[in-house]
């Protein structure tokens, strides 16, 4: 009890003292976290952004025209279709309404589609998948289909997408983790340069007969301090910062649906200041040992 | 309580701190460590704490063995062993008396009784009225006692003090010497490093001198130079 109320007196005692050191050591835990959180925050948005941008990837089946498929020949296939497990939902497109269609994307300058007679369009299905990553094989399946001419799912742009997305997520995934090695690192030199300036106390505190860890606490409370004020102040930069982009960027493309629940936001705070505390207490932990050795 | 055998000490690169020393002060015991500037005095003394190594040779404080003494014992031995330090290592952030409580709070000792014990032990050196002033408000003479009396607020079993009045006026330093005195009629060891010749020659207690890191006289009742 008095022990604990002398180490909280001790660590406050000096951060004030020292305020040049403690204030260094602010910045620098609340930059690093300001870019780890940053970086995380962009991880889970662009995740969530993939995801959408995934779930378009349809396969569209054109049915041949010459002859046009009979309405049973259409239900049939409908059925057939809505049996596999992979298909969310599969749409008809009748000949009309793709026309119609054609008209609609045209509306502005209808002289285009003036000398068009009759109706040339084929139907469709439009089939979109529980996992776009089953998008090749289930396309596979129409092969030989006598009413199928021609299956389409941009088979390029799909297999690029999903090659990028993962590619994007593993790149930022090795980011974050080096990032975390970076910080730490400026922390604890941080710490460490801070104790330096105070090698001298700490070499007569041993000399009067402390213990490692008579020393050590008031250190390590230090850090654990500057660590979750560094981080938390970090963290509401970060909140403040994310919803204003999610705002521009609703605003400046509305087509991107930002989710709203992208970010975990609990778990992101309770990491980053998790984060804030391990290193700070760490840091002082490990910037001390080399000069309790007196 | 003390004993050295055959211990060499040398800084790096060839200085010599001592040489070939052996030396046993037993316990209740005064003694003098004197001898020209240089001439290992406080090497003696921060050997005997552990705050240095020997290169050769043995050193056992209260019958353990310091080459054997496992790192985490160390600071219950500093304990034992109330040092007045020729640089006074007072830790400047704190003032006289957090100084002199300090080696009380380190021993688990932070409660009522032991802060009257450490405003007592100021009075004693003649410190009372200035225990709040931090020790770059004190004079060297002031620090001085600040570091005695941190030195004995534990009442430990052995006093080394390196030249604790070097830095003292003639009446300070007898009121100091007599200190040391009452301490050591407790039944303390108290091995003092000094210049002063007066003071040596007229306490007659056993004197040991050294020179460039060897142990050139040791006698019983001895003065500062040789009779
Ligand atoms: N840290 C050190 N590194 C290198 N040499 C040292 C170191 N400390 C002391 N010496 C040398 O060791 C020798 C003995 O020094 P020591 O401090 O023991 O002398 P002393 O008897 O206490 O002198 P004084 O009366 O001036 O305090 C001296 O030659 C000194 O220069
Ligand atoms: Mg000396």
């Amino acid at each position: 009890m008095g022990k604990i109320s002398f180490f909280l007196k001790e660590a406050f005692g000096s951060l004030r003292r020292n305020y040049f050191m403690t204030i260094a050591a602010l910045v620098t835990v609340f930059l690093s976290i300001v870019v780890l959180g940053g970086v995380l925050v962009f991880v889970y948005t662009t995740n969530a952004l993939l995801k959408e941008v995934e779930q378009k990837v349809e396969i569209t089946v054109f049915l041949k025209t010459d002859p046009d498929p009979t309405t049973d020949q259409v239900d049939a296939m409908q059925t057939k279709i809505m049996g596999w497990p992979e298909v969310k939902s599969s749409v008809f497109v009748s000949k009309e309404e793709a026309l119609n269609r054609l008209k609609e994307d045209f509306k502005d300058n209808p002289e285009i589609l003036q000398d068009l007679t009759g109706n040339p369009l084929p139907a469709s299905f439009e089939i979109s998948l529980k996992d776009p990553q089953t998008v090749s094989s289930v396309a596979e399946r129409f092969k030989g289909d006598p009413v199928v001419d021609e299956v389409s799912y941009g088979k390029e742009i799909a297999d690029k997408l999903f090659s990028f997305t993962s590619q994007a997520r593993n790149f930022l995934l090795g980011f974050i983790v080096l990032l975390g090695i970076v910080a730490i690192l400026l922390i604890s030199n941080t710490i460490r340069l801070s104790i330096f300036a105070r090698k001298r106390e700490v070499e007569i505190m041993k000399l009067v007969g402390a213990t490692n860890w008579f020393i050590r606490w008031p250190f390590v409370i230090e850090g654990v301090f500057v660590g979750f004020v560094g981080a938390a102040a970090a963290t509401v930069v970060i909140l403040i910062l994310n919803s204003f982009l999610v705002g521009k960027i609703r605003n400046g493309l509305p087509f991107m649906a930002v989710p709203l629940d992208a970010v975990p936001y609990v778990l992101v705070v309770l990491m980053l200041l998790g984060v804030g505390v391990v290193i700070g207490a760490a840091g002082s932990g490990i910037g001390l040992r080399r000069f309790l050795k007196v | 309580m003390i004993r050295f055998e055959d211990v060499t000490k040398i800084y790096p690169p060839s200085t010599v701190g001592l040489e070939k020393v052996s030396l046993h002060i037993e316990k209740g015991e005064f003694v003098f460590l004197v001898g020209p500037s240089g001439s290992g005095k406080s090497t003696f003394i921060r050997l005997l704490i552990k705050e240095l190594e020997p290169d050769r040779g043995r050193i056992s404080v209260g019958g353990r063995d310091l080459a054997t003494l496992r790192n985490w014992k160390v600071p219950y031995l500093r304990r034992n062993i109330g040092c007045v330090f020729q640089d006074f290592k007072l830790l400047t952030n704190k003032t006289a008396f957090q100084n002199v409580m300090y080696a009380l709070v380190v021993t688990g000792q932070a409660t009522g009784a032991s802060k009257k014990k450490a405003a007592e032990i100021l009075s004693l050196v003649g410190l009372g009225h200035k225990s709040n002033s931090y020790p770059n408000e004190l004079s060297g003479g002031e620090q001085q006692r600040v570091s005695i009396a941190r030195a004995f607020v534990n009442h430990p079993p052995l006093l080394i003090a390196d030249e604790p009045t070097g830095n003292l006026d003639p009446e300070t330093s007898m009121g100091i010497m007599q200190l040391l005195y009452r301490i050591n009629k407790t039944g303390t060891t108290v091995l003092m490093a000094t210049h002063d010749r007066e003071m040596v020659d007229r306490m007659r207690r056993r004197v040991v001198a050294l020179d460039v890191g060897k142990v050139v006289r040791d006698q019983k009742r001895g003065g500062y130079g040789e009779d």
